[in-house]
């Protein structure tokens, strides 16, 4: 389950889309491939951004025989982003990634900017860490990390609930074990009273 | 006798009208009472009675060539009807003259022309019944058999128009120029015609599979099934068929002179297709992403519910240890006792040694006494 690119992208009418900025992780490609890999990245994220209206997310799958899903989310402001994943990784994440990647780049460059920046001068930081944190979906979304943890804990109190019973269990034991007890000890003391009270020997 | 039949004859040729001629005379050749004439006759004729007329008539005419070349051009048109186009065209009997050319043409012509329209018919009923089948789903069946006769249909036809295309431009020595355009101009107005028709066909699919997927997400919404799944399908299926059209018209226009381009209109084809499918994907997110959440408030319910349970059990467990507690300490209190019997019982023993000696003594005491006096 891994993230292959992110791009940010701005989208003015139907045709002029510009990539304001990418990120990739090529790790799983050996060396010769990747730079065959990265422009057919950028290009298939240009037309699908291209062939995205205003205001819809997509995603797409980008090939029959390649493992990856490209998907984009085309703001309703112009602002764009795609994805390019492995087609494992959750698509509800994907998404939710792309909408806070849009919303770090709001906050880093006003929208009023985004006309006149050229192609590949957008450059936040985050974007590439936030690129390695969701690499694992689990820990990085919110949602996600929610659910494991519940989930953990859902785990530890079944078995403080096994544990429970077993107390129970030999609770049960003690108390048969203690109630003989008290029998023993009765009957020992009867016994030692009544060498004291009856008829002396001599 | 000979008299007498002219005689005969000439009253009707005085009714009738005189343009008619021909037929009316072989129309009032009634039961004629041959027997006589020929028995009249014997010497001059010994010929059959058809020739009878002929020879009694002096003012008509003789239109039989008229009458063979009327038979021979019905004759020559009816063939051109019948047969099918390609060996008329091939079996080329040298020369054909150019009227013969442009008949054979604006046979084809109108051929081709009923058969759009019967297409239109068929593609009209197709959309009907498309816009309808929100609700009925055994409309499904009929949809598909229209779709693929109007698939063949357009391919005869443009198959038959390159065809006349290719007749055309092969006859076109002979004609003169204003008939050389007029027919190229034929030629393209039927293209035109196929061209819009197979846009409409075009919509009709499209509309049918916008149809399919409204039916398709309105049941989801009934039974909460995830929509993701069916979005991977829907795409490979609305962009199969309308390709495979695509394809089959490009193989069959094989001129390259068709009005058709559907290369352009393929990417607008597949963008709208990404927009239908789009409006369903944000919607699809929407949903994953309830439906996480509602997974997440399912898990915390869930936790509640062991956390109660795991109470519970332990306040049963709390009162059994209530009874051991109760048990043992019954327990340390009768050892306690016995304990203190046992000891008051060693006191007992080890204090009570002056009752013996006193006990001793008097058995002595009793025991001289009894020996004392026996001995």
């Amino acid at each position: 389950m891994k993230i292959l690119a992110l791009f940010v992208l701005h989208k003015e009418g139907d045709k002029n889309v510009r990539i304001l900025q990418n990120e990739f992780n090529l790790d799983s490609f050996g060396y010769f491939e990747r730079r065959g890999v990265q422009p057919l990245l950028v290009f298939s994220a240009r037309t699908v951004t291209e062939r995205t209206a205003l205001d819809t997310r997509q995603s797409v799958e980008a090939d029959q025989n390649v493992n990856a899903m490209v998907h984009v989310y085309v703001r309703r402001d112009g602002l764009a982003s795609v994805l390019v994943a492995d087609s494992e990784y959750p698509q509800r994440v994907a998404h939710t990634l792309l909408s806070k990647v849009m919303d770090d780049f709001t906050a880093m460059y006003p929208p009023s900017s985004w006309g006149s920046m050229g192609e590949q001068t957008g450059k936040m930081v985050s974007l590439g860490e936030t690129l390695k944190k969701y690499q694992n979906p689990s820990e990085a979304d919110p949602l996600m990390r929610l659910q494991k943890d519940l989930d953990d804990t859902k785990d530890i109190l079944k078995s403080t609930l096994v544990n429970v019973l077993e107390r129970g269990e030999k609770i049960d034991d003690l108390v048969a074990r203690s109630n003989d007890l008290s029998f023993e000890a009765k009957a020992f003391y009867t016994t030692a009273r009544k060498t004291n009270r009856c008829c002396t020997l001599f | 006798m000979q008299q007498e039949a002219r005689h005969r004859w000439a009253p009707s040729a005085s009714k009738t009208l005189p343009s008619t001629t021909t037929t009316t005379y072989i129309e009032t050749l009634e039961p004629f009472p041959y027997q006589t004439l020929n028995n009249n006759n014997n010497t001059s004729s010994s010929s059959s009675s058809f020739f009878l007329p002929l020879t009694i008539m002096p003012n008509g005419r003789d239109r039989t060539s008229e009458f063979q070349t009327t038979v021979r051009t019905f004759a020559s048109r009816r063939n051109g009807l019948d047969g099918p186009l390609p060996t008329t065209i091939n079996r080329r009997q040298h020369p054909q003259s150019p009227t013969e050319q442009r008949g054979i043409f604006m046979q084809h012509a109108k051929r081709i022309g009923n058969d759009l329209s019967q297409t239109f018919l068929k593609l009209e009923q197709l959309s009907m019944i498309a816009k309808q089948s929100s609700l009925f789903h055994d409309r499904t069946m009929e949809i598909q058999d229209l779709t693929l006769s109007i698939k063949q249909d357009i391919g005869n036809l443009n198959r038959q128009i390159a065809q006349l295309q290719q007749y055309m431009r092969d006859t076109n020595g002979v004609k003169s120029k204003n008939s050389q355009t007029h027919s190229s101009s034929v030629v393209f107005v039927l293209q035109s015609k196929l061209a819009t028709m197979s846009n409409d066909f075009k919509q009709v699919l499209e509309a049918r599979t916008q149809n399919l997927k409204d039916e398709k997400t309105r049941r989801d919404v009934f039974s909460r099934n995830t929509v993701a799944s069916s979005l991977t399908a829907a795409p490979s299926i609305a962009n199969g068929r309308p390709s495979v059209l695509f394809r089959d018209e490009q193989r069959t226009t094989s001129g390259g002179d068709a009005v058709i381009d559907m290369g352009s209109d393929g990417g607008h084809h597949s963008s709208m297709k990404q927009q239908l499918l789009a409006i369903d994907e944000t919607d699809t997110y929407l949903a994953t992403r309830s439906e996480a959440m509602q997974n997440i408030e399912q898990t915390i319910v869930e936790l509640g519910d062991i956390f109660t349970q795991l109470a519970t059990m332990v306040r049963q467990q709390e009162e059994l240890i209530h009874r051991i507690d109760a048990n043992v300490d019954d327990a340390t209190s009768h050892i306690e006792g016995a304990h203190t019997e046992l000891l008051k019982y060693l006191r007992s023993v080890t204090s009570n040694r002056w009752l013996i000696i006193k006990v001793f003594a008097v058995l002595i005491i009793f025991f001289l006494i009894f020996i004392v006096f026996l001995a």
